[in-house]
């Protein structure tokens, strides 16, 4: 492995080696063992591979994992914890907004990016935000409410 | 098969060096589609040269009667930047049906145009600007026009050891106005089947300049310059904006494939060169207001 590579992942620091073709999706699953990560086309085209790049929602399978030298990764198991789940991953449980749960971990992070930058967001703006993660089950609808009502109930944990 | 190597460039004259030096080195600026060639097989690089690392190729800024836009600017970066949105709109128009938000946080201005694909978004909107491309290698810097940029399906004017630095976008006048129109399969993260552009600049009811740009519809971008031709002169009706758009469609040489066909493919040139077109009238008449009042 000639490269060797630190960032910053889930708040931690890593260091791993990897070769120059890798992809970010594939290093985090097979040499740094998070399989929430999921991938799905490998081709930038389905968003199941989506993981916030400095806060940023972007396809981790087209970006090659030797590029993240000195930046920050967040991936699903950042989200919440075990027991202690984040608003957004609570809303997908309470609307049943997950059915397979394939598209869960990058539709949950691009909701995460929308309300980082935009606490109220409007539905146009939700349905904008999740256009790069394609789900097979849900139809959606039930996607968006619970993105929307995680946004609600976070205002109020704000406000409180 | 051997993974290549990969060096992060910290400047130009670094980059450029190692693309001469060194037999199959490509650039990765975003990588969103060079990564997917090279997962295909398409192509082997031997050295991947980042880019993205070097400081001035990320700025956007003005100067001079043109706003620079730097290769390594992301679609995200071009879609928030408030000079591009005052200054270059048909730019941030475009940039906001390009990919999704995943796609646009990674892929760069530069990349669009140097991955010479027939269908990039930005190009049809460079070309009708008038854009030009900035151009450095070790002998020097050089310029051509973004309409000369494209040489043919992943080939660009770029020749061995030149980078792509940044574009050039003069600031259009008074009375002028623009517009995209794209269509795709899916609103979101698809190559477009067939993108337009349009340039125009009125002057007291008639058309005083316009330019045409197609994507997709040949070997590379397309300007359309019979159909300007019928418009220049001309008072923008419903009539004059008919008949350029069938002009348009004559100068296109679509092809067929998992896409559309390439019957679909001239129909389209036709419905967004008319859309386009209207849109962009209507923004110079917009503007020729704002300036009356």
């Amino acid at each position: 492995m000639p490269y060797e590579v630190s960032f910053r992942l889930n708040g931690e620091p890593v260091t791993t080696a990897v070769e120059a073709d890798e992809s970010l999706v594939w290093v985090l699953r097979e040499r740094l063992g998070l399989l929430g990560t999921k991938i799905g086309c490998g081709t930038g085209d389905c968003g199941a591979c989506t993981v916030l790049l400095d806060g940023r929602p972007v396809c981790g399978c087209l970006l090659l994992a030797v590029r993240v030298q000195g930046r920050e990764v967040v991936t699903i198991e950042g989200l919440g914890q075990p027991g202690r789940l984040h608003p957004l991953q609570q809303a997908f449980v309470d609307h049943g907004a997950l059915q397979c749960g394939f598209c869960g971990p990058g539709m949950l992070l691009s909701a995460a990016a929308l309300l980082a930058r935009d606490p109220h967001p409007r539905e146009e703006s939700v349905r904008e935000a999740i256009a790069g993660n394609l789900c097979r089950c849900s139809g959606y609808v039930k996607i968006v409410e619970a993105i929307l009502a995680a946004a609600q109930a976070m205002a109020g944990e704000g406000a409180g | 098969m051997k993974p290549p190597r990969y060096f992060a460039a910290s400047t130009v004259a670094e980059a450029s060096d190692i693309l001469t030096a060194e037999e199959g080195a490509y650039v990765i600026a975003g990588g969103t589609d060079l990564v997917v060639r090279m997962r295909d097989g398409l192509i082997r690089p031997a050295v991947l040269v980042d880019i993205q690392r070097i400081p001035d190729l990320a700025a956007v800024g003005g100067g001079d009667g043109h706003l620079r836009i730097g290769a390594t600017v992301t679609i995200a970066a071009l879609l928030e930047s408030v000079q591009v949105r005052h200054l270059a709109p048909l730019l941030a128009e475009a940039a906001a049906q390009m990919g999704a938000v995943q796609l646009r946080n990674l892929a760069t201005v530069g990349g669009n145009l140097a991955s010479a694909v027939p269908s990039a978004d930005l190009a049809p909107p460079l070309i009708v600007l008038g854009a030009v491309a900035r151009i450095a290698a070790a002998a020097g810097e050089r310029t051509l026009p973004v309409e000369e940029f494209f040489v043919g399906p992943h080939r660009s004017a770029l020749r061995r050891g030149e980078i792509l630095t940044a574009v050039e976008v003069p600031l259009s006048g008074e009375g002028s106005g623009a517009a995209f129109a794209k269509f795709g399969r899916r609103s979101a993260q698809v190559l477009a089947v067939v993108n337009a552009a349009a340039w125009v600049r009125l002057r007291q009811g008639v058309v005083e300049d316009v330019r045409i740009a197609l994507g997709a519809v040949a070997p590379t971008p397309l300007r359309v310059r019979a159909a300007e031709d019928l418009l220049r002169g001309r008072p923008p009706d419903p009539r004059h904006l008919d008949e350029a758009a069938t002009a348009a469609v004559r100068e296109t040489k679509p092809i067929s494939d998992m896409r559309a066909s390439a019957d679909f493919r001239r129909h389209l040139s036709r419905v967004l060169v008319r859309r386009a077109l209207e849109r962009a009238v209507g923004r110079a008449r917009e503007m020729e207001q704002t300036h009356a009042l």
